[in-house]
């Protein structure tokens, strides 16, 4: 806000102490109330475009963060201990730190399991059930007190008795319970009827649930029941996780600040690492913050498009304004306004502008921030757990908007108006042509050798050491630097064709021919490519524009005025053509881009379906406490095979990494999974196929095979995707044990087996008791429903919390989540298609007024009116047309181009969706011509007398 | 100078025959009588000009005898059509058939070239359009603008472009060709040249109607009408010198 004030400054100055260009500047943008609020909306746009992804970034970060606030409270680190013994010890010595230390304010000892539980149904009631709750057993008065705020606990009441349960409001409202309700506890093979003592609130300690989202679906027992229940466990059962939870002073979220000093201080205390203290509150906190800075970045960087496209609407109006007052600005040179306050008069018009829409859109952006995280949120919660939105506006974030938003415009017409002032005084007194440029001006020639020298040495440098910008922008940089400094010798349009062909072949192609210099690129390189590809097809048909024209005038048979009136004047006017040109295409490369990959994903059901699945047709998850007997779902008649993996929570160190260990997590794979076919590799390293390699991991616990997707988060291609042959360490997050693995082989990228493989044995080596065999694959005979079996595993297992569903179920899951996030895209590109076809419509206005002379000459020498208004329609349809034919060409060609070099995936078969794409072109066309219907035929109602009255 | 004629009744052979033409502005409150009770016959092959101080109410005149404008009273008559009572879209049509304008602005299309705005009312007549091409080129080569057939308005010098427009006036051999102050916008010895080339053309046939208020030029007319406050208060036959 104060880049704002200080760029404001001049433009205050100017206002207080020149009062004839306030007055200029006032009356002029009074004078057009209409335009003035079509340039308004236009670059308005564009800061909600800005604004509204920065808060569709609060809002995920905030609906994140509060996890913080409801899910651990004080809760800050959390130690978990390999047993109950030694969590008890870990508690005494750290109670005597919290004695001791100011970083701390509290100890407490928990113990925990996900269990499945049940409500019981009755004659009224309808018996539900959760798979997974977090079931807790600790001493109330302790958690009371923990952290010094007890209401930042949740915590009420008394520890619950044995038989009885306190019940957190997110379960109680899932299953439907009250106070003095049954419910069943199902866990280790057991299970235990439970009353409902009280409903506790979600927060804090009674919200208290690991892993990352927004639910707390947690349940408190008496001391003693888990272990009742693990007291006869069968062989492969997760014993409950025995944790010390630490509070650090200060608040919920102040707590988190002291993380590094109290995980010090606690390492110190102890005498040595710990290998069990995961920092929860710091790295939930964080997690929350990196995905709401990625769909910051995400919809920041795809709306770019939109604003590009507000800039070059505000350019072309500025430099209408600019013909439309030319003799004016001629006359006021004349009476010895100096060319600076010429400037100034314009600046300062557009600085008012700027600042206007740069509120209106900072408000507008709150709106489409909040649409659109609603709508995100929705998507990738889906329909069970959808995220708990909490929708937040950072104050930051709005005046980031704003000042972004008025930035951009101010420059722009700043910039515009030091062009537009530059005006021969006669000239434009008598409203006379500039004569045409015979000659490059030296400074062009000097730009263009200073443009092919930079972008030369940006190619050298960068292609080399595969910088995916240098690679794609340097050589483009040459081609227009070269335009500008051959301009002496070649003739314009010969150059600018043949450097536009130039840049249009090789932004298409570079992906496939330097694909080293593009693997694991950030959506960023895509808008360059995008904005490269649209400028080159623009400057190229903009310079062509008379052999279309010529094609179009010889198809309409020359006998139609209309159409040669409407082709004449986006012919001649080429500057103001090109920007319509460039807003359409932007909009339409983006939006028809986004189409194709939405189709390219959900049009490969069957295809993802048999890569995922493998040879099996269906999978189970139960929780590790009372995993689902494989041997029992092997004697079923209707199974083939069950293979039986373990999924557990694993940190991992890449060379990508930097020696830092991530969040992710690993599958222990057994022979089964392997001998029945497992899911494909995109990378077979040194193997020959497939099964060599898995079975060289199951045989070798020095390997493991990752995906393209290891490690990754957020949307849009894999980043900096690992090698066969490559090191990473695997690190069990509770003992801290290591193991230095080498990557076998590298799996498609797809969503059901992102976790690393390695061999079962391994795993169980590594981890000890703490993994369990918790989730089957299960290949049946031919005929059987894999739909029906999952039904039925999941009513017969409902006490190991068993969740079936088949492979194409949960493909069409994850695909139906993908098409609607691309839906979600499309509605937010759609507000640059806004911009573009105001664009539209504001240059017909202008053109009406521009033209009344000679619409009343017309008329004059018998050009009908009807005519004078498909003349118009012409004109707007000829140009929206193009706009559309290139953006939408080059988005197929783009996406074609991708799609063969493998950058979103292996063998996706490009299709095009040609219903959705020839739907969305039709609808764009159809509202541009009803845009421009109303100044059509406000020309059509000009009167020729009138016109030239005026005129003469 | 004689006083206005009393002509009830239209001369049997007159091409333009107006009868009580009247025609008021009104902004606002306030009402401006532009015409008022105008009676005026023009012959085939007449060259008349209309003279009066500027504010006069000529260009008014030529808007409304030409159907430009609507009057609020009386009738215009061209070639035997009453043009005020005709539908926007006939009178339209009439005009494209019937009439050549030339303006002191030019007025010409500056995205077309010298060819398609001389081939213009030629097509909006009905013209195949390679006749229309054809007309259009041998009519400013008769101007001797057969060298700049392809270039655009702005590329013209201002007596160059004034030829175009009196090209496209005459290239459809319309019955009345009317004149709004075709020189205003030349210098003296372009506007000798240009008035010459319209004399040529009277010469030929041409019926024009010339709107002025330079005495050089109204001179050169064989009759002269002069128009004061909406009135026609004189009209001269005289020989003409062009």
């Amino acid at each position: 806000m104060i880049l704002v004030a200080l760029a404001s400054l001049p433009f205050l100055f100017l206002a207080a102490r020149r009062p004839v260009l306030r007055r200029l500047a006032l009356r002029n943008a009074a004078r057009r109330p209409r335009e003035t609020a079509l340039v308004i909306l236009g670059s308005l746009l564009g800061t909600a475009i800005i604004t509204g992804s920065l808060v569709v970034g609060d809002t995920l970060d905030a609906s994140l963060s509060q996890g913080a606030v409801t899910r651990l409270g004080p809760i800050d680190e959390l130690i978990t201990a390999a047993d109950g013994a030694e969590r008890d010890e870990l508690a005494a010595s750290l109670q005597a730190l919290d004695a001791e230390s100011d970083l701390i304010d509290g100890v407490l000892a928990l113990d925990v399991v996900t269990a499945a539980v049940s409500s019981v149904g009755g004659d009224d009631t309808t018996a539900r059930a959760e798979p997974s709750a977090t079931v807790v057993e600790t001493d109330f008065d302790a958690a009371r007190s923990f952290g010094g705020d007890p209401a930042a606990t949740g915590i009420e009441g008394d520890t619950p008795a044995p038989g009885q349960a306190a019940v957190g409001e997110d379960l109680a409202e899932a299953l439907a319970l009250g106070a003095g309700d049954q419910m069943t506890l199902y866990a280790y093979g057991d299970q235990v009827e439970l009353r409902v003592e009280r409903i506790l609130p979600q927060r804090g300690v009674a919200g208290f649930a690991q892993g990352f989202g927004t639910a707390s679906p947690t349940l408190f027992v008496a001391p003693g029941t888990l272990a009742t229940l693990n007291a006869e466990a069968p062989v492969g059962s997760v014993p409950p996780a025995a944790l010390v939870a630490v509070s650090n002073r200060g608040g919920p979220l102040e707590g988190s600040e002291l993380t590094e000093a109290v995980t010090t201080a606690i390492t110190e205390h102890l005498g040595a690492p710990v290998p069990g203290l995961a920092p929860a509150k710091a790295d939930l906190l964080a997690a929350a913050e990196d995905v709401g800075a990625e769909f910051t970045e995400l919809f920041g960087s795809i709306g770019f498009f939109s604003v590009l496209a507000g800039v070059l609407l505000l350019v072309n109006i500025f430099v209408m304004l600019a013909q439309e007052r030319k003799s004016e600005m001629g006359m006021l040179r004349a009476v010895g306004l100096r060319r600076t306050g010429l400037i100034g008069s314009f600046s300062l018009e557009g600085w008012m502008y700027a600042l206007i829409s740069a509120f209106l859109g900072a408000l507008a952006g709150i709106g489409v921030g909040r649409v659109v995280a609603g709508v995100a949120a929705n998507i990738f919660g889906g329909e069970e757990q959808a995220l708990e939105l909490a929708f937040a506006a950072d104050p930051a974030s709005i005046q980031t908007g704003f000042s972004l938003g008025f930035a951009i415009s101010l420059v722009t017409v700043v910039l515009t108006s030091l062009s537009i002032a530059r005006v021969n005084v006669i000239r434009a007194i008598r409203d006379l042509p500039e004569p045409p440029q015979m000659r490059t001006r030296t400074r062009w020639l000097v730009a263009g050798a200073l443009a092919m020298a930079a972008g030369g040495a940006w190619a050298a440098s960068g292609i080399p050491a595969d910088d995916p910008y240098a690679t794609m922008a340097g050589p483009v940089l040459v081609l227009a630097g070269a335009v500008a400094l051959a301009s002496r010798l070649l003739p314009r349009r010969f150059l600018v064709s043949m450097a536009a062909t130039g840049a249009l072949v090789w932004a298409t192609v570079v992906f496939g021919l330097l694909p080293a210099a593009f693997e694991g690129v950030e959506i960023p390189i895509f808008v360059v490519q995008g904005i490269i590809l649209t400028a080159a097809a623009v400057a190229l048909v903009t310079q062509n524009q008379e052999i279309l024209g010529a094609g179009l005038r010889r198809l309409g048979g020359g006998r139609s005025m209309a159409v040669r009136l409407g082709l004449a004047y986006p012919l001649a006017r080429r500057f103001r053509t090109g920007m319509i040109l460039a807003m359409y295409s932007l909009v339409m490369f983006t939006l028809v881009f986004i189409v194709v990959l939405s189709n390219l994903f959900s049009s490969q059901i069957e295809d993802f379906t048999a890569d995922v699945a493998g040879g099996f047709d269906l999978q189970v998850s139960s929780n590790a406490t009372f995993p689902v007997p494989p041997d029992e779902v092997r004697r079923r008649d209707d199974t083939v095979a069950v293979a039986a993996l373990a999924d557990a929570d694993a940190q991992f160190a890449t060379p990508r990494t930097a020696g830092e260990f991530e969040n992710w997590f690993v599958t222990g794979i057994d022979e089964v999974f392997v001998d029945q076919g497992p899911s494909g590799l995109g990378d077979l390293g040194s193997y020959p196929d497939a099964d060599a390699a898995y079975r060289d991991v199951l045989a070798d616990p020095g390997l493991v095979i990752v995906s393209d997707f290891f490690l990754q988060g957020g949307g849009g291609p894999p980043e900096e995707s690992l090698d066969p042959g490559e090191k990473i360490s695997l690190r069990d997050p509770v003992s801290g044990r290591t193991r230095d693995l080498t990557i076998a082989a590298i799996a498609d990228s797809s969503f059901g087996n992102a976790g690393a493989f390695v061999s079962i044995d391994s795993l169980v080596d590594l981890y000890g008791p703490r993994v369990a065999p918790n989730r089957l694959l299960i290949a049946l005979e031919e005929g059987a429903d894999p739909e029906t079996v999952a039904v039925e595993l999941n009513a017969a297992y409902l006490a190991s919390g068993a969740d079936a569903e088949s492979f194409r179920s949960l493909v069409e899951t994850n695909l139906a989540g993908q098409t609607q996030f691309f839906r979600l895209m499309q509605g937010y590109l759609a507000i640059g298609l806004v911009v573009g076809i105001a664009g539209l419509g504001v240059v017909m206005v202008r053109a009406v007024r521009e033209r009344r002379r000679q619409i009343g000459v017309l008329r004059a020498l018998g050009y009908p009116s009807a005519a004078v208004r498909r003349a118009f329609m012409v004109e707007s349809a000829f140009v929206a047309a193009e706009g559309i034919a290139i953006g939408t060409a080059l988005a197929l060609v783009t996406s074609w181009q991708i799609v063969g070099t493998d950058t979103f995936g292996d063998d996706l078969p490009f299709a095009v969706p040609w219903l959705e794409v020839a739907l969305l072109v039709a609808v764009t066309f159809m509202v541009s011509l009803l845009a421009t219907a109303a100044p059509a035929q406000q020309a059509s109602r000009i009167r020729p007398a009138v016109a030239l009255r005026l005129a003469d | 100078m004689t006083d206005a004629p009393d002509l009830p009744t239209p001369a049997r052979s007159a091409i333009l025959s107006a009868r009580g033409v009247g025609k008021t502005y009104r902004t606002g409150a306030e009402a401006v009588v532009a015409l008022d009770d105008v009676d005026l016959d023009v012959a085939p092959g007449e060259f008349l000009a209309v003279m009066g101080p500027s504010g006069s109410g000529k260009t008014t005149l030529l808007n409304c005898l030409s159907g430009l404008d609507d009057i609020d009273r009386g009738s215009v008559r061209i070639d035997g059509e009453s043009i005020h009572e005709l539908s926007d879209a006939r009178r339209t049509r009439h005009r494209a058939k019937t009439m050549g304008f030339i303006f002191q602005s030019f007025n010409l299309i500056p995205v077309f070239s010298a060819v398609e705005n001389v081939e213009l009312p030629l097509l909006l007549a009905g013209a195949a359009p390679k006749q229309a091409r054809r007309r259009a080129e041998e009519t400013l080569d008769r101007l001797g603008l057969g060298q700049r057939l392809r270039h655009r308005p702005p590329e013209l010098s201002g007596g160059e472009q004034q030829r175009v427009t009196v090209a496209r006036a005459i290239a459809g051999e319309p019955t009345i060709v009317w004149a709004d102050e075709p020189t205003g916008n030349l210098d003296t010895e372009t506007a000798a040249g240009v008035m010459q080339l319209l004399g040529d053309l009277h010469r030929d046939g041409l019926t024009l109607i010339l709107v002025t208020h330079d005495q050089a030029i109204g001179a050169t007319a064989g009759r002269r009408i002069e128009v004061r406050d909406g009135r026609i208060v004189a009209d001269e036959r005289q020989n003409a010198s062009a």
